[in-house]
């Protein structure tokens, strides 16, 4: 198999992982560098960031989890890279500048500690042989020994172990060769270690959403749980494609998007914005109306709350409103204290005012006539007004 | 400041606007406009003061008004805005009075598209710093052309001085005609004085392109095409120097 061939198969295997991300890490050598912000290289057709090669070592795999293109039990092409190919894709790569660095993950071969020890020789070529700087994020195999997480830790920038599925239970159903606490086990070593020289730019993990039938309430708690308990830098969520045929996998025309970019919303309004899972879900409420985001509907639901006055109110209120996000909200915090904000000068701020004007004053001033202030013209108007829709009545009055 | 219908003219560099710039705010001069040549207009005059360029001036403003305000005012002028002399004339003179909260004032209108500007100088030296496409050609020497909007050229050089310190690279403004050769050292050249031959690539450049087209074209999932926000990310204004998409149909 030519080393063309290879690449695609074990690219093709590895683009279901939706990080990318080359921040958070400080570290400069002979050949390279990191960017504290990161860096973005291009974007893909999808529409998704190309920061790092994004890479499985091989794409044989001894489990069978249901929702894997690689699992053992899929008949699929299979293909694995030597680490001296990694290393000479990888420096290639970079000095053109078409990449930030290496994501390395794997199939799990033999057992994993078996696995572990590749990705540590292969990256340790990189750093040692090669003396590369860029950036590197490995995945950590659940399962292995302390020693092996450490050698890995101490090679990379960033480490993740991925939680996979929200609940136990679908875990067990799903990926039954799995377990949480062998995933967390991980996440709490790197957690303890984590330094400069230990996976200086932090962990993250990500889950499949929607293969199971797990609500967002549940998806929500579990990554406010993974927040708190292991420092986590991102969690990052997947929507599910229908690679797999079977029973209990539900099939999909179309990933849930939409589903998916909620979440990301919400899981913001957790890490930025000092929201806590209970204020935007509940038992009762379960899952995220699709047609507006978590914000406008926190705010319809403590509509009483509203207006809030720009020039007067609480840093933290500011971040309640919708169409604010958290850098007009430093900007207007950090302006109001030299001059009394307008209508026009917040759109100059960068606020949506299409969708704020329905719960600010400024000034004592409103937008809106009072009138026409309650929830359900709101939300009405908040639907319409998104730009999925306007897009939708667009292509329909084509057929008028 | 006094109103007066004059154009001043400067000699182009940064250093010159910036004397030119402090001697009319010592004569407390609001100039109807500064620029590099003479324009034709009816209305006024244009007047060139031949002023000795400030040596101390940049150092000064740095070691006075902070890193953050100089910056702003040297983005600026790498801007390709029409109006960039007087945006750096007013972002200054607010400066003076305001320090550091000048980029705060955004009700100000001039300060407001001056602020802007700022940040959009920036947002494409990061942009750049990704977008930027290096060929290797015979005997290791790194090439790239780009073409940005703003002149960002001064800025991501100092990114690839610091990232690829021990190779040889040159980065080609195409529309600016300028180019940045790096040799352990780094220099501004014309174009034409480059002796290095551009059309010999080295043996494994097109094997390399070619697996990184086959990387892009297979990272991407299908399920999740978008358009629309590929475009948003990635202008189609920089897609000619970018080998990935320039050729998209043809591999
Ligand atoms: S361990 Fe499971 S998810 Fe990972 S490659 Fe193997 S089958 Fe796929």
């Amino acid at each position: 198999m030519d080393l063309k061939e290879k690449l695609q198969i074990l690219t093709e295997s590895a683009k279901y992982d939706a990080s990318c991300s080359s921040s958070g890490s400080k570290r400069s050598s002979t050949i390279g560098n990191t960017a504290i912000s990161g860096i973005c290289h291009s974007f893909s057709k999808d529409g998704r960031c190309i920061s790092l090669l994004k890479i499985l070592l091989t794409n044989a795999c001894i489990f069978d989890c249901k929702y894997c293109l690689n699992r053992r039990s899929n008949n699929i092409k299979r293909a694995a890279f030597t680490p001296e190919e990694i290393c000479q894709i990888t420096l290639n790569f970079y000095r053109r500048n078409y990449i930030e660095g290496l994501f390395l993950s794997s199939g799990i071969i033999k057992n994993p500690d078996y696995t572990m020890n590749l990705l540590i020789e292969t990256i340790s070529l990189l750093r040692h042989k090669y003396h590369f700087g860029g950036y590197i994020h490995a995945k950590a195999i659940p399962g292995t020994s302390e020693v092996l997480i450490k050698k890995l830790g101490s090679l990379v920038d960033r480490m993740s172990a991925n939680i996979e599925l929200a609940t136990d239970d679908a875990l067990k159903l799903l990926a039954p060769n799995k377990n949480r606490g062998r995933v967390q086990k991980v996440m709490h070593y790197v957690k303890n270690n984590q330094s400069s020289k230990f996976v200086p730019a932090g962990q993250s993990t990500q889950m499949v959403i929607g293969a199971f039938r797990e609500t967002d309430f549940d998806i929500m708690n579990r990554s406010s749980n993974l927040y708190h308990n292991y420092n986590l830098k991102r969690v990052f969520y997947s929507a599910y494609i229908s690679v797999n045929t079977d029973k209990l996998l539900p099939s999909l025309s179309l990933p849930p998007l939409k589903r998916e970019n909620r979440l990301y919303q919400a899981d913001f309004l957790l890490r930025y914005y000092n929201f806590k899972v209970e204020d935007i879900l509940s038992k009762d409420k379960p899952n995220f109306n699709l047609l507006i985001d978590p914000k406008e509907e926190y705010a319809l639901r403590h509509f009483k709350e509203y207006p809030k006055e720009i020039n007067t109110c609480s840093y933290n209120d500011l971040l309640k409103i919708p169409g604010i996000g958290v850098v007009s909200a430093k900007r207007i915090y950090r302006a109001r204290k030299c001059f009394q904000i307008t209508f026009n000068d917040l759109k100059k701020m960068g606020v949506v005012l299409k969708r704020a004007q329905y719960f600010i004053t400024c000034g004592g001033k409103s937008l809106i006539c009072k009138e026409y202030l309650n929830p359900h013209f709101i939300e009405h108007n908040l639907v319409i007004d998104s730009k999925e829709e306007k897009r939708k009545v667009e292509q329909l009055s084509l057929s008028l | 400041m006094k109103k007066i219908n004059n154009i001043y003219i400067y000699d182009g560099s940064f250093p010159n606007l910036l004397t030119i710039i402090k001697y009319l705010f010592q004569e407390n001069i609001l100039p109807l406009d500064i620029k590099e040549n003479y324009q034709e207009d009816l209305f006024s005059q244009n007047i060139n003061l031949n002023l000795e360029t400030d040596e101390k001036i940049i150092p000064n403003i740095v070691k006075n008004m902070g890193l953050k305000i100089f910056n702003g005012l040297y983005y600026l002028y790498l801007s390709n805005k029409d109006n960039k002399e007087m945006l750096i004339y007013y972002f200054l003179l607010y400066s003076l009075k305001y320090q550091e909260k000048v980029f705060i004032l955004r009700n100000v209108d001039i300060l407001n598209e001056a602020i802007k500007t700022i940040k959009y100088v920036g947002r494409e030296n990061h942009k750049m710093k990704g977008f930027i496409r290096f060929k290797e050609l015979k005997g290791g020497v790194l090439y790239a052309e780009f073409s940005p909007t703003n002149n960002v050229l001064p800025l991501v050089v100092k990114h690839f001085q610091k990232r690829l310190k021990k190779e040889v690279w040159l980065i080609q403004d195409v529309k600016r005609k300028v180019c940045a050769y790096y040799n352990t050292n780094l220099y501004f050249l014309d174009m034409q004085d480059t002796k290095i031959n551009l059309n010999e690539l080295a043996k494994d450049e097109v094997m390399m392109e070619n697996l990184w087209k086959t990387f892009y074209k297979s990272v991407s999932l299908k399920e999740r095409v978008n358009e629309r926000c590929r475009m948003n990310f990635m202008p189609k204004k920089y897609w000619s120097y970018i080998m990935e998409v320039s050729d998209e149909e043809s591999y």
